[in-house]
């Protein structure tokens, strides 16, 4: 008897615990949930509003974002500027973080969203296609669907945002290779997953320039390692393209992971290898400079916390109706005008800017800001 | 008596009521009851169209949780299913997209998992000494590469005409078809394990192998046949996980075994073999279902669930053990 009843309270102490760990999310959660019900009622009186003033360029709703995974300060930066952005504006942002890098993973997320009858969703997407089927079940509930960073296939969205144009990246780093080694010899390329959308499109558009531009021709790709966008393996993937190429002059890694984990590499082993690409300011300070010290000369980005602004704008546009996602749409925001155009996809897409050099001339300033 | 599990919590049961109640899979019952509660109550969501609306991906999932249980049972492991699952689905694609009519890419699906299966599971009879955990390790990265290869350098696959896989992912109103398919498995798995011979062979093996062995039982053969089945379920849920996605590619089914794996651990299904019942592995994958889409629907960080699971999975396993340890030291004590 003693035994049941020892039993049971260890029981009742498990569902106890359960309730309290939940307890404290629970509550930020309920009241946070009571404002989006009180603010989506809102939304409707503002959408019909805006109807009749499609000039109105407030946000009452709820937005979502969905990065392609938690831990990468890029997704974070992004994360920032359009909660920033949407609350500016006095909307709600809300931020959900998917459990892996997969495309599996935002699924789950994203139908939790649609549940949750939110005004718009914008997604980084892991996988281009496998987002389909549920971003599709996300507008035939009315929300409005855009990406950004990561594009989703043209069926999946109403418009992308896009940080730059694939050609304007593919040309920033080759020539920065074709600089850098002194226009001839071996250079490899450290990716991010195989199957990230972003990267392949870069990489596809320095091959065809390679092609394409005689002036490249003196210029060997290796090799295409993929670091899959983690610290260690990004580590391992560069030492591995060390030691298979001895006459190795460039990296050129065009992920924010990639280039941080070999920047460490090449300036440690104070190799000769020089290295280029897509990096963070904040973390690649330390490796930026001139001379045989430092492993990066120079390197390109754009401003993640501008795109995941320009994704809350686009976000905001597209629920008040400003835009629907058709090429030649155009609207005004804190970023400047923006004109809808078509992408290399079929689809349509709102680019950002051009790619920005990071120098030991401007370092110091920029790694202050991200 | 608390046994090698502690999941038996009393010898003498004057009311049967009483014996359900404070089992294991009682215990989940109720657990699985509270959680609801808990969800309506904290997410104004939570009903019954949006749960069924998100829940085909875990019920994918839980294709893997009854075969996965039946090896759990036999004292066996298979952490090789999500990359079955990813190979299935990657061949059912390029099937689909060269060509084949529905029936012959569901076929297709089917045999891949049938094969992979097969192969772990000779592969294991042939060599007994050899811990499953490693060979399906091995085979792990094996069916994963295979898939990576067939995916090429894209590393991601989309249906060209996904009419079929709609087909596959439709409704009965608002019930999936795949959450039938769940429950016809749970039923056919539950009654084989409790009252088919098949069922006290895997209980037989599981609990010693050798003495089963010179009973008479065909162990290699119970063996062989536990790791096909979970084969051709990992095949299935392939095809239902594709007909979610459109498509396929390498992250397909990641993480599927661990999934499946804990589902059964949480519900009383023990790893070491011969322990366990199979409605009790049914209970937990629902509550382990209701827990995350609540708490996902209140925006709860996606790396929390996992923490909550995590210790409740701990919690799961730890307290059968204590009550077991706290139950012999008074008896000592008498």
């Amino acid at each position: 008897m003693k035994k049941k009843l020892l039993s049971g309270l260890l029981c009742a102490a498990m569902v106890g615990t359960l309730f309290v760990g939940c307890g404290s999310s629970a509550d930020t959660g309920a009241t946070e949930d009571a404002g989006a019900s009180t603010e989506s009622t809102d939304t409707a009186s503002t959408d019909a509003e805006a109807t009749t003033d499609s000039a109105a360029g407030g946000a009452t709703g709820t937005y979502a974002l969905v990065p392609k995974s938690a831990g990468n300060p890029f997704n974070e930066k992004e994360a920032d500027g359009f909660t920033e952005a949407i609350e500016a504006m006095g909307g709600t942002a809300v931020v959900q973080y998917p459990e892996s890098a997969t495309a599996d993973a935002q699924i789950t997320v994203i139908e939790s969203l649609i549940s949750q009858g939110v005004d718009s969703i914008c997604v980084a997407a892991n996988d281009e296609n496998a987002l389909q089927s549920v971003l599709e079940e996300a507008m035939d509930a009315g929300i409005k669907v855009c990406s950004v960073d990561s594009s989703v296939n043209k069926d999946s969205r109403a418009v992308h945002c896009n940080q730059a144009g694939v050609d304007e990246i593919g040309l920033a780093l080759i020539d920065a290779v074709y600089d850098i080694s002194g226009g001839e010899g071996q250079f490899a390329i450290l990716s991010a997953t195989s199957q990230a959308t972003n990267q392949n499109a870069w990489i596809d558009s320095m091959k065809s320039y390679m092609e394409s531009d005689s002036k490249y021709a003196n210029l060997e790709l290796v090799e295409v390692a993929y670091g899959d966008d983690e610290s260690q393996k990004s580590t391992d993937q560069t030492q591995a393209l060390l030691q298979k190429y001895p006459d190795l002059k460039v990296i050129c890694s065009p992920t924010t992971v990639g280039i941080a984990a070999a920047a460490k590499v090449l300036q440690d082993q104070g190799s000769s290898v020089k290295l280029t690409g897509l990096g963070l300011p904040s973390e690649m300070a330390a490796y930026i400079g001139d001379g045989d010290d430092f492993s990066c000369p120079y390197m390109f980005l754009w401003n993640p916390i501008d795109l995941g602004a320009l994704g809350a704008y686009t976000s905001v546009a597209l629920v008040n109706g400003e835009i629907t996602g058709a090429e030649g749409d155009t609207f005004t925001c804190e970023l400047g005008d923006y004109t809808v155009v078509s992408a290399a996809d079929g689809g349509t897409e709102i680019i950002l800017g051009a790619p920005f050099k990071f120098d030991p001339s401007n370092i110091d300033e920029w790694k202050e800001v991200y | 008596m608390a046994g090698k599990s502690g999941r038996t919590i009393a010898n003498t049961i004057d009311k049967p009521w009483k014996k359900v109640i404070l089992s294991w899979e009682g215990v989940l019952v109720l657990l699985f009851i509270a959680i609801n509660i808990l969800c309506i109550a904290i997410s104004p969501v939570y009903n019954a169209t949006n749960l069924l609306r998100e829940s085909p991906k875990y019920l994918a999932e839980m294709l893997l949780l009854f075969p996965m249980a039946y090896l759990l049972l036999l004292g066996e492991i298979d952490i090789s299913v999500g990359s079955i699952v990813c190979l299935a689905a990657t061949m059912a694609c390029m099937a689909s997209n060269a060509g084949v009519p529905f029936f012959g890419v569901v076929c297709i699906a089917i045999i891949t998992g049938l094969a992979c299966g097969a192969f772990n599971g000779f592969i294991t009879i042939k060599f007994r000494e050899l811990p499953t955990m490693i060979i399906t390790l091995g085979t792990q990265i094996v069916f994963r590469g295979i898939a990576e290869i067939a995916l090429g350098s894209g590393g991601s696959i989309s249906l060209t005409d996904s009419s079929g896989f709609k087909l596959l992912n439709g409704k009965i109103g608002i019930f999936p078809y795949s959450f039938f398919l769940i429950i016809i498995c749970a039923i056919v798995f539950t009654v084989i394990a409790d009252r088919r011979n098949y069922g006290r062979k895997l209980y037989a093996i599981g609990s010693n192998a050798k003495t089963a062995f010179y009973s008479g039982i065909k162990v290699k053969q119970t063996i062989l046949i536990a790791f096909i089945v979970i084969g051709v379920f990992a095949g299935l849920s392939g095809l239902f996980l594709t007909s979610t996605a459109y498509g396929a590619n390498t992250t397909t089914g990641k993480n599927f075994e661990m999934d499946a794996i804990a589902m059964a651990v949480f519900g009383g299904v023990s790893n070491m073999g011969g322990k366990g019942k199979l409605y009790g592995a049914f209970v937990s994958a629902f509550t382990i279902m209701c827990l995350r889409i609540g708490l996902g629907q209140i925006n709860v960080n996606s790396q929390v669930i996992l923490i909550i699971l995590g210790l409740l999975l701990i919690c799961a396993v730890l307290l059968p053990n204590i009550a077991g340890m706290i139950s012999a030291k008074k008896r000592t004590a008498k």
